[in-house]
């Protein structure tokens, strides 16, 4: 009796050394703690929005490093944004050398096992996905019957074959995380869940952009990171990665900005000040950082793509993009139009340092669903065009200028009108 | 009262004020609606092509670093920026050096090898033409190359 309850001891104490060891090396291989994801949902590459993928993190430094797009040749390299840089850089290198001389995702993200601690994710529409080296992740596989398979890794190389729909979730909790210990669950969760969107017909980019949302909530790994739409070669770029180095980018969990139904839109914390439209005074809803995501990387059928040149000033650009969309939406692809409503915003101050434009600096191809709008930047740091008055600059100046000398000889009359009188009266 | 003002005084007083403050608003509106320019032509744009995997931004914040920005502009063969003036040629070759170290933002990689910038004199839209190539890249703390 003694001897077996002394054997029931020994066994909870090994179970406790194994489970300390097992904490032990996830807390060591957490030196990359991220989630990265992949989505394939049309492996043809027809689909504008049939492949995605993604990083996020609760650590710092997630840059556009830890999501790598390639627009021409459509795959992605995704890694964690901490760890041990050196090997990291070789290796992300590496597969994105292995990727442009035409390997599959599996070759990259084989690469991955050549430096130690060190995890890389890949994957393409038609290279299938992969993730190689130190981690810990589900692969979603989805058959066209709609059977979800959902198999776990740990380690080694977990591979999403070409031409099969599904995902990857790699998801580990990051030390100091107030919901350090969630990773295990939220993964199965989140595969689940993905699985289930990719059978029930969801684009890859809205499946990523839950996958953000459900990771960033449940599991505290929220930080940006951003994401990229492989097929139309998009990304989310700078929209939630840290400004500075050492700090964490945007959670993804937190309201990004309002927007309203046309099309305005202004990002917080200034969009705390508005409560409607200033354009037209139409409500505005709040979009949340994971909506703002799935927006960003989204390619929509129906949308314009507008290309602006003669300005490099964000601001023009992106409040230039707005009218032409609202424009289009309400009156179709009219060049004539387009200018009268960007020389609507210049002229009552939406658009500052550019000149008026004329429908034929409007340039648009309707097929491509694409405009492109060429200004004028004004010189001399004038923020709006020159007024077009009936009387010539030159004549005004003058007339001006004489104007402010009678008013200043007036001036000097009245102080010294009594001496002047005075000196006249004499005479 | 203080200082005693006639009441002609003060009317004298006021009519120079107008007189004053409608002409300052005619040199203002001569100003605005004036179109010549005694400055060169301002850089409007910055146009990138060849760019795979280094972020278009990326490369833009290079080319600002050197000058090419909004705000400056090309007068004759010079370029004024808000910082200095630099003979344009000089400035193109700053520019491509600055294109070529341009990096994946969060690492030091710059797989850019091959950077070309063209300036158009008449338009001020500057087109940057480069190379990435990633099978020779060296990085600090490990042999050979990737």
């Amino acid at each position: 009796m003694v001897h077996s309850r002394g054997c029931i001891m020994k066994r909870t104490n090994l179970v406790r050394i194994l489970m300390f060891l097992m904490t032990m090396t996830v807390l060591i291989n957490t030196s990359a703690a991220t989630m990265n994801v992949v989505v394939i949902t049309d492996p043809t590459g027809q689909d504008p929005n049939g492949a995605a993928a993604g990083s996020q993190s609760w650590a710092e430094n997630m840059f556009q490093s830890t999501f790598i797009l390639s627009k021409d040749k459509h795959f992605a390299v995704l890694s964690g944004g901490e760890g041990n840089e050196t090997p990291r850089l070789g290796a992300i290198v590496s597969a994105i050398n292995n990727l442009e001389n035409g390997g599959t995702a599996q070759s990259a993200a084989q690469l991955a096992n050549n430096f130690a601690g060190i995890r890389i994710m890949t994957g393409g529409p038609t290279i299938g996905a992969a993730v190689g080296g130190y981690f810990l992740a589900y692969v979603v596989v989805v058959q066209d019957n709609g059977t979800i398979t959902v198999t776990p890794y740990n380690g080694g190389i977990a591979v999403l074959p070409p031409g099969t729909k599904g995902a990857i979730i790699h998801l580990r909790n990051t030390p100091g995380n107030p919901q350090y210990g969630t990773a295990d669950a939220v993964r199965l969760q989140t595969a689940e869940m993905m699985g289930e969107m990719i059978r029930d017909g969801y684009p890859a980019t809205d499946v990523v952009a839950a996958a953000f949302k459900n990771v960033a909530i449940n599991a505290g790994e929220k930080h940006g990171g951003g994401a990229v739409n492989l097929v139309s070669g998009v990304t989310t770029g700078d929209m939630f990665t840290p400004t500075a180095i050492n700090t964490t980018g945007f959670s993804m969990d937190q309201p990004y900005s309002k927007v309203s139904s046309t099309g305005w839109s202004v990002a917080f914390p200034e969009a705390a000040n508005y409560q409607t439209s200033p354009i037209d005074g139409s409500n505005l809803t709040t979009v949340y950082a994971y909506e703002a995501l799935r927006k960003a990387i989204t390619v929509d059928a129906n949308a314009t793509s507008v290309a602006i040149y003669g300005t490099d000033d964000s601001g023009v650009s992106d409040t230039t993009r707005e009218i032409v969309q609202a424009s289009v939406y309400k009156h179709g692809f009219n060049a004539n139009q387009i200018a009268k409503d960007i020389n609507k915003g210049i002229s009552n101050g939406l658009l500052v340092g550019v000149n008026y434009v004329e429908a034929s600096d409007i340039n648009i191809n309707q097929n491509q669903k694409a405009v492109g709008v060429y200004f004028k930047s004004l010189p001399d740091d004038r923020s709006s065009p020159p007024w077009n008055l009936p009387i010539s600059a030159s004549i005004l100046s003058i007339l001006g200028n004489m104007q402010t000398a009678i008013g200043l000889i007036l001036v000097i009359l009245v102080l010294f009108r009594s001496t002047l009188i005075s000196s006249f009266l004499k005479k | 009262m203080f200082i005693k003002i006639r009441r002609d005084t003060l009317i004298i007083l006021l009519l120079a004020f107008l007189l004053i403050f409608s002409g300052r608003v005619m040199t203002y509106m001569s100003y605005a609606s004036s179109t010549t320019v005694d400055q060169g032509v301002p850089i409007s744009g910055i146009i990138v092509k060849g760019n795979d995997i280094v972020p278009l931004d990326s490369i833009k914040n290079s080319l600002a670093n050197v000058g090419f920005r909004s705000g400056s502009y090309i007068q004759g063969n010079t370029l004024v920026t808000s910082k200095r003036q630099v003979p344009l040629n000089e400035a193109i070759n700053n520019a491509k050096q600055a294109a070529m170290e341009t990096t994946i933002p969060g690492t030091q990689i710059t797989p850019i090898v091959a950077a070309d910038v063209q300036v158009d004199n008449s338009t001020g839209i500057v087109t940057v033409n480069v190379i990435e190539d990633f099978s020779n890249i060296q990085i600090k703390g490990l042999n050979g190359t990737f």
